[in-house]
């Protein structure tokens, strides 16, 4: 006969609150084969604990049930209290009478003790069923794959392989960098950002324990924790990297019918068919755009080129003005790029964020050239932007490419562009809305001041307004940035911007709302600048469901626990961190990419990694082979061998999760799911279904 | 709806005016006149909240005149009596978490009203009535003080013509007599 201890946790107030503790303590010592029923404060406390420690050293329990909060954070507590006690840890059974009891029935009390009865009922039921469970060890590959070059890619990448792990870093552009590399300074501190980015691009490239996957993107991924299969398609540069010197020659020649907005410039320039995305990037490798390329000289790579009347190959611009023949088209080229296959232990996601585009937003005159977002504005102030630095309104852009174009032609062309004089900022474009998205992108309030300090040191006429809702600054040292900000004579203005038209001189007026005076303001500018909500990734939902992890309801990459475990996912072996788990600045992506890579560090240092005993067996004297349960296992574990000449399911324990899938759809109940058998599953149904009485075994 | 302002406020002309008539910002007018700390007022409020003016009805008290100063208004306020009415509690001024001092601001701006002779009549018998008999605020009813036996004036700087002269030359030395508000021979 098992003797089992029923310990119920009064969290505080959180149980005690709503649920009875004397009455369902009094109903828990009539229950069948109940030795000891007893109740603390905190249960998961050490002399809460030690409680039930003290109860198994004495021979008084053999079976525990602790009925208190969730088994997601607090089972692994218990169980280990059991274990070093001298119990089977598996003779341990959580009755969750928190979560799904006293916090969701607060303002029933009765009937919340009525119902933590049933559930330490049931767990009481489960408990009399339960078997002793070994663990398992299984080996963990140590290698890592980053999935994103943007800063929190590249620190997870460089804090892993400086650790000695080997690291696959994969990035979608030709270039590492991310957004951070479009960024002209960043605060608190003004760096710049460029200066402090491209050393730690350097140090990725040339680290020999990273290998950089630049142009590629995740195509599949199998397998589980410690050993994760993972096929990554290289895309076709149509540029041969091994001899591409990155000179940049082809960039120039490549021809104007052939340009396109330029991504990294978001769009306020053109960049040619052929480019380097920046020119700091790493690797410093030109491209082919093939949807941009008018395939100069008639000729696709390959193809047999045209001549001339006297023979001679007629090239196009880029090919004939590469030094290496690294941009020849002789050899046919692969639309599909390659695939490589790579095995790892663990993966981190840091695939970043997108911004919105302005033209959401039809009341700031999204049509107007000088109705910009922050990142734009980001370009249009820094040195390697399309102006070079030089403020001038956006809409005269095209007018100095061409003045440029001449000068370097050696040409006489005078430059007439209009300066802005006053530049307004619009908060919350497409945050804090309804109709867009409901979260606040928390870098938006720190980069319009910061934009507007750097604009208005470096030209003191300049009025600036910024429109907040609320200016929120809670980082540090950020609201000194921002009192540094209005001492400045940046004029900040309480209330949001309710609409912008554009007038015929390219000029806009603003309308909004000062809520410190309590009126409505109007303004001519001649910029407007929107902090536009930051957004996830396009492909990042197809990316997690490639990966198995969760999304949240507003598009990023669910953490396994927003407070404990904040880089985890629900998938063992797989972190994320920066922008692609929610909108945060540079210091936090540093530190949730750092936290990534301790994560998984510590995961895959000890190179094998305890299994919990949780999975399915197949008894072969029951299976009769029939099919069904190999292509419903989300894992692959399951395969069909012979045993005496008869066809008949095996499941792999090391690849098993333990889902149940397989065990709940076997007609022939030939499958056991251990720790969740038949038997206990079907006696905690029918003890709730009796209203808390156990049915005798 | 407050006096001299309009429904909606036109930043735009704000500004203009502030740099074609005045050269001057008016938050630099108004930190050359004493409230040197006027930038870092992050419109909290607390200084509203513990100003009588404030609880009395008036309509530009610190909190809402700073914030019309940081955005560079001026003429729509000149004609407001608010400055006048301060009574120099220095509430405002052991709140404020910025340190920007209101009180010097409300200050600031009756020397900035002075400047631009924009000062109600009583201010102005205020001051004729220091540099005649050394009090801003004098008492009448000097036959009363004779009834009762008292000397016709108080025995303060009024009825000390040395010490009333003294004053006199002080006054005369000061930006009060530059502005010629008063007769001061």
């Amino acid at each position: 006969m098992p003797k089992i201890g029923v310990y119920i946790c009064h969290c505080g107030e959180n149980i005690a609150g709503a649920v009875n503790i004397e009455e369902v303590k009094k109903f828990a010592e009539q229950l069948p084969d109940v030795v000891v029923v007893r109740d603390y404060l905190f249960m998961c406390s050490d002399p809460g604990q030690e409680i039930i420690k003290e109860d198994i050293r004495k021979g008084l329990v053999d079976r525990v049930v602790v009925a208190a909060c969730t088994p997601r954070t607090h089972e692994p507590i218990f169980r280990k209290a059991c274990e070093d006690a001298g119990l089977n840890k598996y003779y341990f059974e959580m009755a969750n009478i928190r979560d799904q009891c006293s916090w969701a029935h607060w303002h029933e009390k009765e009937k919340a003790t009525e119902k933590a009865k049933q559930l330490i009922a049931a767990a009481v039921a489960k408990a009399r069923l339960l078997e002793p469970l070994e663990d398992r060890y299984v080996e963990l590959n140590k290698d890592v794959l980053v999935i994103g070059g943007g800063i929190a890619g590249i620190f997870a990448a460089l804090d892993l392989a400086n650790a000695g792990f080997k690291v696959y870093l994969v990035e979608k552009s030709p270039s590492i960098g991310g957004n951070m590399a479009k960024l002209d300074k960043t605060f608190p501190t003004n760096d710049c950002s460029a200066c402090i980015l491209t050393p730690l691009m350097v140090e990725v490239a040339n680290h020999p324990n990273i290998t950089l996957y630049t142009y590629s993107e995740v195509e599949s991924v199998e397998g589980t924790v410690g050993n994760f299969k993972v096929k990554v398609r290289k895309k076709q540069t149509y540029v041969d990297w091994e001899k591409c010197t990155g000179c940049g020659a082809c960039l120039n020649v490549c021809p104007p019918k052939a340009r396109v907005p330029d991504e990294f410039n978001e769009g306020l320039s053109l960049r040619g068919a052929i480019y380097i995305p920046f020119p700091q990037a790493v690797p410093k490798k030109a491209v082919i755009d093939p949807d941009a390329c008018i395939r100069c000289s008639g000729r696709w790579f390959g193809e047999e080129p045209r001549r001339t009347k006297d023979g001679k190959p007629i090239l196009a611009p880029c090919e004939k003005v590469c030094p290496t023949g690294a941009c020849s088209r002789d050899e046919p080229r692969d639309p599909n790029g390659e695939i490589i296959e790579l095995n790892v232990g663990a993966i981190i996601v840091a695939t970043g964020y997108r911004v919105m585009d302005k033209k959401h937003f039809k009341e700031f005159a999204p049509d107007s050239p000088n109705v910009i977002t922050a990142l734009q504005m980001e370009r249009l102030i820094s040195a390697t932007g399309p102006t070079e630095g030089k403020l001038i309104v956006p809409s005269d852009i095209p007018k100095y490419l061409e003045w440029k174009r001449k000068i370097e032609k050696g040409k006489e062309a005078k430059l007439d562009v209009r300066k802005p004089k006053v530049i307004t900022f619009v908060s919350c474009v497409g945050s804090r809305d309804e109709r867009f998205h409901t979260y606040c992108s928390k870098v938006c309030c720190m980069y319009m001041l910061k934009q507007a300090m750097l604009l208005k040191e470096k030209y003191p006429d300049l009025d600036i307004y910024i429109f907040f809702i609320d200016v929120r600054t809670p980082g540090k040292d950020f609201d000194e940035y921002y009192m540094r900000c209005r001492k400045l004579g940046v004029k900040i203005i309480k209330g949001k911007v309710g609409g912008v038209q554009r007038l015929p001189d390219e000029r806009l007026l603003v309308r909004g709302y000062d809520a410190d005076l309590g009126k409505p303001v109007e303004l001519i500018s001649d910029i407007v600048v929107l902090a536009t909500a930051i957004e996830p990734n396009t492909d990042l939902k197809d990316l997690a469901r490639k990966l198995g992890i969760n999304v949240g309801a507003e598009g990023f990459l669910r953490e396994r626990h927003t407070k404990l475990y904040p880089v985890d996912t629900m998938t063992e072996g797989i972190f994320i961190c920066g922008c692609a788990q929610g909108p945060k600045d540079i210091p936090d992506s540093v530190a949730q990419a750092k936290a990534a890579a301790a994560s998984a560090m510590s995961l895959l240092a000890p190179g094998k990694m305890k299994v919990e005993p949780l999975v399915s067996e197949v008894n072969p004297e029951k299976c009769t082979g029939c099919g069904i349960c190999a292509p419903l296992c989300p894992y692959g574990a399951i395969e069909y061998v012979e045993i005496d000449g008869k066809r008949r399911a095996k499941i792999n324990e090391a690849i098993c999760k333990g889902c149940g899938v397989c065990a709940a759809a076997c007609p022939s109940k030939a499958i056991t799911l251990h720790g969740f058998t038949y038997e206990q599953v079907l006696a905690q149904i029918r003890t709730i279904a009796r209203k808390g009485v156990i049915e005798e075994v | 709806m407050e006096s001299g302002v309009s429904s909606v406020i036109n930043l735009t002309e704000v500004a203009k005016r502030e740099k074609e008539e005045f050269g001057k910002k008016v938050s630099e007018l108004i930190i050359e006149f004493g409230a040197e700390n006027l930038l870092a007022c992050m419109q909290c409020g607390a200084c509203a909240s513990v100003c009588p003016l404030a609880r009395v009805g008036f309509e530009w008290y610190n909190k809402k005149l700073i914030k019309a100063i940081l955005i560079g208004m001026k003429e729509e306020l000149l004609d407001d009596p608010t400055p006048w009415a301060c009574v120099a509690c220095n509430r405002c001024t052991e709140i404020c978490p910025r340190q920007v001092a209101p009180f010097e601001v409300m200050f600031a701006m009756r020397r900035l009203m002075v400047e631009e002779f924009a000062i109600p009549t009583l201010a102005i018998e205020g001051i004729r009535s220091l540099y005649e008999h050394g009090h801003a605020v004098y008492m009448t009813g000097r036959e009363a003080r004779k009834k009762v036996g008292l000397p016709e004036k108080p025995p303060t700087t009024d009825s000390d013509e040395k010490a009333l002269q003294d004053l006199r030359t002080i006054l005369r030395n000061t930006k009060l007599a530059e502005l010629g508000l008063i007769p001061m021979e």
